[in-house]
C-alpha cells in the first residue's frame, strides 16, 4: 500500500477563476441584456422607419391634395378674355395674392409661354418668376405632381394640370401651382423628433424592465454563486436548497457531492488513524524488545525500526492532510494558537514561560486538524527551545504566488535561534538542529509539507526576542 | 513510587510493566478504561500512564472523569496518532504530558519522573533537603556531601517521604507506594526500613530526618535551614 500523494505545486493550486474573472467574459446578465438591447433597438428602429415612411407619404399626399385644390380653384376662377385669359380678382386662395407667401401659380400656353402669373410671383424677386419649372408639361387632361427643380432656389412642390380651353378656340393651357416645401418638411422633422423621443423612451423602458426581470430571474443563480464563494471561503457548509425548480437538481447534486467529499475525507482519516494505531503499536513493541535483547545486530535493527517509524509518522501526517477539491472551513488562527499554548504550558510547566498572544481576528482556509498540526509543531518547537518568552501573532501577509490573500502566523522565542546554515536542514524530516532535546525531528518538516499542500509556505528567521522566528503563511479565510 | 498503566495492547503493556518494575516502580496494569478508572479511584498513584485509544472508556473520558472527581494524579497520555488534536484534547481534559507511540522506554521513564517530581513541587531531578541530597534520576543519596548506600526498598521509602515532605505519611500509604498490591502488609517491615534509614542518614542522631508522629505515621523533617 502506498500513501504518498502527488505533490501539488503552489502554482497548480492557484485558483484559475481568479484570472478568468478579470478577463473579457461577460456575465449572464450582461449577455441577456446585450441581446435584449439589440433586439429592442432593431425592432423599434424598424418601427420608426416604417412610421417615418408612412408619415412622409401622408404629408406628400396632403401636399398634392392641397395643390390640386388650388389648381382647380384657379381653373374655376379663370375667365375668358378677348383671346386671352383673365382671372377674377378673388382667387379663392389668398396666399396667391400675397407676395412671397410660399404659394405661387402661373399658366403656360402650348408653346411654353407664360401667359399668367399669380400676384405672389409678380411681387416677389423669386427665381421662379424669371424661370419656369423645368418639368415636361403633362398631356392635356393629365396632371403632374412632384418637386420643382428650380436651381438655386427653395425646394417646392409643383402641381401641373393641362386643359384644352375650348371656349377660346381650343387653346391648350397648363396651370402650375407651386408651394414651398419648408412647412411640410418642418412637419416631418417635428414628427421625426417626437417619434424618436417616443421610441427611445420605449426602448429605455424595455431595457429597464428587462434589467429588473433579469435581476429577479437570475437572483437564484446569483445566490448560488455567492454561496459557492462563501463555501470556498469556508464560511458555509453547503450551498443550501432554496432554489427554483430548474436549479434545485443542480443544487441537490452539488450539496450531495460536497457532503460525500467531506464524508470521504473523514473516512480516509479514520482509515489513516486505524493504520497509525495498527502500525505504531507493533513498532513500539518491536523497538522496546530490541532494547532488551543483547545482539550484534541490535543497533542495526534499532536504526531500521527508527527509520520505519519516522517514515510512517511523516507519511501519515502528509496523507492525513486535507487539501481536497472541496474547500474547507475557515478557522481563526489566534484561538487555535491559544488552545495549543495553554495545553503546552501544562507540559512545560517547570519552564514557567511567558507566552504573548497578539489579538487578531484573522482566519485561515485550512482544515482545523491540519492547522492544529502545523501550529502545534511550531509552538512546541518554540516551547522546547525558548528560555523564557514565546510570542505568537497573526497578520495579513503579501499574497501567495497564486495571487490569493494570505495570513502570516509568526511564532517567536528567545532561545538560541537556528543558524542560517541549518535552516533548510531543520525542515527536512528526521533532522534536528540539536540532539539534546527529545523528539523525532519531523515537526517542522510536517508543518512545511502541510503548508505547501495548502499553497502556503514556512520560513525561518531571527526574532527580535533573540531566538528563532518561524513564519507560516496560509491562505486567508473569512 | 506507584504508577498505573492503562494500555490495551497486552505486549506493549507487558514491556512497560517490566521496564518500570526494573526501575523500582510499583506498577498496576489496567487493560481498558473502566478497569483503569476503578484502579485510579481505589489507589492513590504517584502517576498514571493512559493510552488514548482504550476499549470501554476512552483515555480522554477517563482523564476527564478523574479530574472531575478531584483526582490530581499526574497523567501522561500515550497517543498512536501523534495528532495534535489528540494531544491538545488530552491536555485540555487534564493530562500533564504526552508521548507519541512508538517511544523509547527511557523517554517514558524520564517523563514519568518529571511528572512525579513536578507534582511534589520540585523542578529539578535533584531534591535537596538541608544536608540531604537525593538524585532521583540516578537514585543516589548523599548526606552533607557523603554518599549514603541504600537498598532499593530503603531508597523507595526515603524518596516517597522526601517527595511528600510537607505532610504526614501513614505506614499504610507508604506500604501502598513501595510494595505490590499482593504484598503481605506487615507494618513492622516499614518500621524496620525506617529504622535502618535513620541509622544510615543520621548515625549520631543529631538531625532526626524522619519523625514518628504517634498514631499517624512519619514525617520527613529536614528543611533547608538544617545545615
Amino acid at each position: 500500500m502506498r500513501f504518498s500523494r502527488t505533490p501539488r505545486t503552489p502554482t497548480q493550486l492557484a485558483e484559475p477563476s481568479g484570472t478568468r474573472r478579470g478577463a473579457t467574459r461577460l456575465g449572464l446578465q450582461s449577455r441577456l441584456l446585450t441581446i435584449t438591447a439589440l433586439v429592442v433597438g432593431t425592432c423599434l428602429g424598424g418601427v420608426g422607419w416604417v412610421l417615418d415612411r408612412a408619415f412622409n407619404a401622408a404629408v406628400l399626399a396632403g401636399a398634392e391634395e392641397q395643390l390640386r385644390a388650388v389648381a382647380y380653384g384657379l381653373l374655376s376662377a379663370a375667365e375668358e378674355g378677348e383671346g386671352d385669359l383673365a382671372f377674377a380678382t378673388e382667387l379663392g386662395e389668398p396666399r396667391l395674392s400675397q407676395p412671397d407667401s410660399g404659394l405661387y401659380a402661373y399658366v403656360q400656353d402650348a408653346n411654353g409661354r407664360v401667359i399668367w402669373r399669380s400676384p405672389s410671383i409678380i411681387a416677389s424677386g423669386s427665381a421662379i418668376a424669371a424661370q419656369p419649372v423645368l418639368v415636361k408639361r403633362p398631356a392635356p387632361g393629365e396632371s403632374f405632381f412632384g418637386t420643382a427643380e428650380a436651381t438655386g432656389d427653395t425646394a417646392r412642390f409643383a402641381m401641373a394640370y393641362t386643359v384644352i380651353w375650348e371656349a377660346v378656340g381650343s387653346i391648350e393651357m397648363t396651370f402650375w401651382v407651386l408651394a414651398d416645401q419648408f412647412p411640410y418638411r418642418r412637419q416631418i422633422t417635428e414628427f421625426r423628433r417626437s417619434i424618436a423621443l417616443g421610441l427611445a423612451s420605449a426602448a429605455a423602458a424595455f431595457v429597464l424592465i428587462e434589467l429588473a426581470a433579469l435581476r429577479w430571474g437570475l437572483a437564484p443563480v446569483r445566490r448560488m454563486a455567492g454561496r459557492i464563494r462563501r463555501l470556498e471561503a469556508g464560511s458555509r457548509p453547503d450551498i443550501g436548497d432554496d432554489y427554483p425548480r430548474e436549479l434545485s437538481g443542480l443544487a441537490r447534486n452539488l450539496n450531495r457531492f460536497i457532503h460525500n467529499e467531506k464524508a470521504n475525507r473523514e473516512r480516509y482519516r479514520r482509515a489513516m488513524d486505524d493504520l497509525a494505531h495498527s502500525l505504531k503499536t507493533p513498532l513500539a513493541v518491536l523497538k522496546n524488545a530490541l532494547g532488551e535483547r543483547q545482539s550484534a545486530n541490535r543497533d542495526m535493527m534499532r536504526d531500521q525500526v527508527e527509520r520505519m517509524e519516522t517514515t510512517v509518522a511523516h507519511q501519515l501526517s502528509r496523507a492525513a492532510a486535507v487539501h481536497a477539491a472541496i474547500p474547507v472551513d475557515s478557522i481563526a488562527v489566534m484561538p487555535a494558537s491559544a488552545r495549543i499554548a495553554k495545553a503546552l504550558k501544562r507540559v512545560y510547566a517547570e519552564k514557567d514561560l511567558v507566552v504573548e498572544l497578539a489579538h487578531s481576528d484573522l482566519a485561515v482556509r485550512v482544515d482545523e486538524r491540519d492547522l492544529l498540526e502545523m501550529l502545534g509543531n511550531l509552538i512546541e518547537n518554540a516551547f522546547k527551545y525558548t528560555h523564557k518568552r514565546v510570542r505568537i501573532c497573526a497578520h495579513e501577509a503579501p499574497p501567495a504566488a497564486d495571487g490569493n490573500e494570505a495570513v502570516a502566523i509568526t511564532v517567536e522565542d528567545d532561545g538560541d535561534g537556528i543558524p542560517p546554515g541549518k535552516r533548510h536542514l531543520v525542515m527536512q524530516r528526521g533532522v534536528r538542529a540539536d540532539t539534546a532535546t527529545a523528539g523525532q525531528g519531523i515537526g517542522l518538516a510536517v508543518a512545511l509539507d502541510l503548508a505547501l499542500l495548502y499553497g502556503g509556505r514556512l520560513e525561518i528567521d531571527d526574532s527580535d526576542l533573540g531566538g528563532a522566528a518561524l513564519r507560516l503563511a496560509l491562505p486567508r479565510g473569512r | 513510587m506507584r504508577v498505573l498503566i492503562v494500555e490495551d495492547e497486552a505486549l506493549l503493556a507487558a514491556q512497560v510493566d517490566k521496564f518500570l518494575r526494573d526501575q523500582d516502580f510499583v506498577v498496576d496494569m489496567a487493560g481498558d478504561g473502566e478497569e483503569g478508572l476503578y484502579y485510579a479511584r481505589e489507589v492513590n498513584y504517584d502517576a498514571a500512564v493512559i493510552d488514548l485509544g482504550l476499549p470501554k472508556l476512552d483515555g480522554i473520558a477517563l482523564i476527564q472523569t478523574l479530574r472531575r472527581e478531584e483526582n490530581r494524579t499526574p497523567v501522561l497520555i500515550l497517543t498512536a496518532r501523534g495528532d495534535w488534536r489528540d494531544k491538545v484534547n488530552g491536555l485540555e481534559a487534564g493530562a500533564d504530558d504526552y508521548l507519541t507511540k512508538p517511544f523509547h522506554m527511557e523517554e517514558l521513564l524520564a517523563r514519568l519522573k518529571v511528572l512525579i517530581r513536578r507534582a511534589a513541587g520540585y523542578a529539578s531531578a535533584v531534591v535537596e533537603h538541608g544536608p540531604l541530597r537525593l538524585d532521583t534520576s540516578r537514585k543516589e543519596v548523599s548526606m552533607a556531601g557523603k554518599r549514603v548506600e541504600l537498598t532499593a526498598f530503603e531508597y523507595r521509602v526515603l524518596e516517597y517521604l522526601a517527595m511528600n515532605a510537607s505532610r504526614v505519611v501513614s505506614k499504610m500509604e507508604l506500604t501502598d507506594h513501595i510494595y505490590e498490591q499482593d504484598f503481605e502488609r506487615d507494618s513492622n517491615v516499614i518500621e524496620v526500613f525506617v529504622g535502618r534509614l535513620r541509622r544510615k542518614l543520621d548515625p549520631r542522631g543529631e538531625l532526626k530526618p524522619i519523625r514518628t508522629i504517634r498514631g499517624q505515621g512519619y514525617r520527613f523533617a529536614l528543611t533547608a535551614e538544617q545545615r
